[in-house]
């Protein structure tokens, strides 16, 4: 029986990361998964639940729960997406239908690793080198740790050490806006530790708009590295070679 | 109303409706990943760890020998209160605002921190003052744990109990470590393996 | 009171970040290096279970705040101390004012204490003509400085050892490239001196064990051992919060607090307090005061969800991982706790609104959650008070019209993806820097690329 998932682009993807959202639709059709688009969805509320916002996000979460009823699987291209609805939905609506959701909806990798059972995709990334950030609500809210580097390890890239790859690179959402200052001396840390690689990859669209933008700026004054920054979608669709 | 009773009326009216929790069992079932093989090898390893040195002699005349010895490189020092007259040397004794030595008893240790049991009873100065303190420890004094040394402290409470766990430091100077700030820059745990040394020292202070 | 102004701190991070490159640095360094020590030291224990632990005794005795407290007082009263109830800090400094005048006190040793920072003691005591003398190392330096600590564990650590070089070659004569062991042996010649004149010792109380009266106190340089049983008077300032049910629940406590602040076992010094000096002791303070300080915690403790960071046991394990507090270190939070324990206590103290932006000061990256001794669950609290600022109307017109309106359009799927294009149309580095959300963003970073389609187009057209 064919495995069912709805994929749930997230709006900051949707815009900014499109090419990505196509990666991980051809990936997951790669590895016989049946992909739908649900086109009901919007954003899943958390740029106003993170700002306090809290019945904004009830109404967004209550959508986005009418939207995936009767998903068997949603996954994200996003650890912070995926965070709110498994940590943060049933807080703010219907507690069973929130939970019931939660127990279905995976970040990309998690659902590769977990779901799908795949640590190697192919040795599309052989020779690459790349540094991975984990993205806070990824790492601590959904547990995702060794999956994205398993994933990329395994079609063939060294993942290079990186001292700061667990650090907050300053996003946040709201945050970066409300305390630029702030979000860019934290993403200028991360900046200053990132070693020599092919490219920089992340399951967030969030932390890679930040981490790309200040590497830019800096790069306007002549500080910036030029490394590429790539979405763990593309890189992992690359990866199947 | 007094501001006494305007707190007590706050704190009341902040906890009325909120649960009252249990009191959890006292801490102490499940200790370090790697417990010592004795309270004292236990005492000694964090007490060195920490900057501290132990010598361990059998009896109570081997401590005499080594303090003796010992103090032959300082001029003056301070007893503490319950320093029995066979450990003293001989040596000009002196108030603890100017001793080079200290020389204080130990009402007892613990082994998972590392820390000397300090009674106020046997002198405070002579504990703080002076740059190098030398501590005369009872092997059959040291706790396994805190909690059982607390435990044991309950009943018989001096003003103060210091816990010296190793020679006065501070990293405030640009993070780097230096030792002698203020307390002792030297600490040294004189441990007598055999002896009554405990017994005289409870007497003394009762 | 101490300077109180965490709505500048917009303003003092930025200055910070940019002035004072040297600040970032050390705090960096500092931060990480006990934060290092920290994960050594939980390692060696079972560290999740001791952390329960902690957290249920913390939650016990705040949940039975009335009880203990009466209970302590009795102690303390039985062995001698005198017990005072400070409601503001004004009440507290009132308390020092008549020890000082009751025992004629001309200089007092003060150890380190956030409590008598919050309260403003040092300025108090010099309008009393009360010449105080910080003596933990970290606070004597910032105390030569005129500067507020920077960190509650680590008060000077932002800054360098050069810096500690120059200043103490000014103030006490010290080579211009004397070693740290140079600059702390001068630094104890010239406060011993302090130490052996003061008339009254001042402290905080990191525990207050309800069941003896026993005002614990951790350190490392024994200079609060010294300022508790040198001067013929002490007085201890301690939070209402801080008290524990039983002296043996401090086994744990002690032990704890220590290795998520520096990774030690424990502090080199303990001292347990009960009261004044008795006839079977030669030395000891005549006198014993124990103040127990309101000022804000008891609306704190009333607020249902924000309580539980009087659990806070200022081991600074919070601001040591907190990836906003390195940036800046403590002095740009405006306040005398910075960091992500400051954020979540200083609107239940303050008030929210002179709080705020301080519930803001954060990514909500969660690392803060991992380290907490006593689990207080810091995430969780600061988006409670970003709420009841959305709440209480605190917010910005243009942050509340905005996400009321995106609200509306993610309600509307086809009016969303219609606004998604026309975003992705915007001349965003021309036109972004004049907008309220986009022109923070377009300040410190380059104008973000959209995709040439939105993935929704794409799906449409079919995806090969």
């Amino acid at each position: 029986m064919t495995m069912r998932v709805a994929l749930f682009a997230t709006c900051l993807a949707d815009q900014f990361f499109a090419e990505a959202c196509a990666d991980a639709v051809r990936l997951l059709r790669h590895l016989g998964v049946d992909v739908d688009f649900p086109e009901r969805q919007t954003c899943c509320g958390q740029p106003a639940f993170n700002a306090g916002y809290k019945a904004e996000a009830a109404r967004m979460a209550a959508h986005t729960l009418s939207v995936f009823e009767d998903a068997e699987y949603v996954v994200l291209p996003s650890g912070s997406c995926a965070g709110m609805i498994r940590s943060y939905y049933s807080e703010i609506s219907d507690e069973g239908p929130a939970l019931d959701l939660g127990k279905r909806t995976f970040e990309l990798s998690q659902f590769l690793v977990h779901v799908l059972n795949v640590e190697t995709l192919g040795r599309g990334l052989s020779g690459k080198t790349v540094a991975y950030h984990h993205g806070c609500h990824a790492l601590r809210e959904l547990g995702v740790d060794s999956e994205p580097i398993a994933l990329l390890s395994g079609a063939g890239a060294q993942v290079v050490p990186w001292e700061a790859d667990k650090e907050c690179c300053g996003f946040g959402g709201l945050f970066s806006a409300k305390l630029p200052e702030v979000s860019a001396a934290m993403a200028d840390r991360k900046l200053d530790t990132l070693p020599n690689v092919d490219f920089v990859t992340s399951g967030d669209g969030g932390c890679l708009l930040q981490l790309s933008g200040r590497s830019q700026r800096r790069r306007v004054g002549a500080s910036g590295v030029t490394t590429p920054f790539r979405h763990i979608a593309s890189a992992l669709w690359e990866g199947v070679g | 109303m007094s501001g006494r009773d305007r707190i007590f009326a706050r704190v009341r009216s902040a906890l009325a409706g909120r649960d009252r929790t249990e009191l959890p069992e006292s801490f102490g079932e499940w200790r370090l990943k790697s417990p010592p093989v004795s309270p004292v090898e236990g005492f000694q390893a964090l007490f060195e760890s920490a900057g501290g040195e132990v010598v361990r002699v059998s009896d109570r005349a081997g401590a005499a020998t080594w303090i003796a010895r010992f103090s032959t490189d300082f001029p003056s020092v301070i007893f503490g209160e319950h320093v029995p007259a066979e450990l003293k040397p001989d040596l000009p004794s002196v108030t603890p605002e100017v001793a080079a030595l200290g020389l204080s008893m130990a009402r007892g240790a613990v082994a998972e921190t590392g820390s000397l049991l300090m009674d106020a009873r046997d002198g405070r100065r002579a504990q703080l003052l002076a740059p190098t303190h030398v501590v005369v420890l009872d092997a059959a004094a040291v706790y396994a744990s805190l909690r059982e040394a607390l435990i044991s402290l309950k009943d018989d409470l001096p003003s103060a109990i210091g816990f010296h766990s190793g020679p006065s430091k501070s990293a405030d100077i640009g993070q780097i470590m230096v030792r002698g700030v203020h307390g002792p820059g030297r600490v040294i745990a004189l441990v007598i393996d055999e002896s009554v040394i405990v017994q005289d020292h409870k007497e003394g202070i009762s | 009171m101490s300077r109180v102004n965490p709505g500048a701190y917009r303003a003092a991070s930025a200055r910070t970040i940019q002035n004072e490159p040297g600040v970032r640095d050390s705090v960096g360094s500092a931060t990480r290096t006990f934060d290092a020590n920290r994960v050594r030291a939980f390692g060696q224990i079972d560290s999740e279970r001791w952390r329960d632990w902690a957290r249920d005794v913390k939650t016990h005795a705040l949940t039975n705040l009335d009880r203990y407290l009466e209970e302590a007082e009795m102690r303390l009263l039985a062995n001698g101390a005198h017990v005072h109830w400070a409601e503001s800090a004004d009440d507290a400094l009132r308390v020092l004012a008549d020890v000082v005048a009751r025992h004629d006190i001309r200089s007092a040793v003060k150890g380190k204490s956030m409590l008598t920072e919050e309260l403003g003691v040092n300025d108090h005591l010099e309008q009393l003509g009360v010449r105080v003398r910080e003596t933990d190392l970290g606070e004597y330096i910032i105390q030569l400085l005129g500067e507020p600590p920077s960190h509650i564990v680590g008060p000077a650590i932002h800054k360098s050892l050069d810096d500690c070089r120059r200043l103490f070659h000014a103030h006490l004569g010290t080579a211009p490239d004397a070693t740290p062991e140079t600059l702390a042996a001068a630094a104890r010649d010239a406060l011993r001196q302090d130490f052996l004149a003061a008339d009254l010792g001042i402290s905080g109380g990191n525990f207050l064990a309800a069941d003896t009266g026993t005002v614990a106190l951790i350190e490392n340089e024994g200079n609060i051992r010294l300022s508790t049983s040198l001067p013929r008077v002490h007085v201890a300032f301690v939070g209402i919060e801080k008290i524990v049910p039983r002296l043996e629940d401090l086994s744990g406590l002690l032990q704890l607090t220590a290795r998520a602040a520096t990774g030690q076992p424990i502090g080199n010094f303990v001292s347990l307090i009960q009261g004044p000096k008795t006839n079977e002791e030669v030395d000891g303070p005549e006198e014993v005061h124990v103040v127990l300080v309101d000022n804000g915690r008891t609306e704190l403790l009333a607020d249902d969800v924000a309580w539980e960071a009087l659990r806070c046991v200022r081991c600074g394990a919070c601001l040591n991982i907190c990836p906003v507090y390195r940036q800046t270190g403590g002095h740009a939070y405006g306040w005398t706790y910075s960091g992500p324990i400051g954020a979540i206590i200083a609107p239940g103290m303050l008030g929210l609104a002179k709080a705020l932006p301080l519930p803001h000061a954060s990514s909500l990256c969660g690392a803060c959650v991992d380290v907490c001794p006593v689990r207080i669950p810091i995430p969780d609290l600061l988006l409670h008070w970003r709420e009841q600022a959305v709440e209480e109307g605190l917010t910005t017109t243009a942050e509340t019209i905005g996400l009321k309106a995106f609200t509306a359009l993610a309600e509307r799927p086809d009016a969303f993806s219609a606004a998604g294009a026309l975003l992705r149309w915007t001349p965003w580095s021309a036109a972004g820097r004049s907008l309220p959300i986009l022109g923070g963003w377009l300040q410190e970073r380059s104008a973000p690329h959209p995709s040439q389609k939105s993935f929704r187009r794409l799906w449409e057209e079919g995806i090969e």
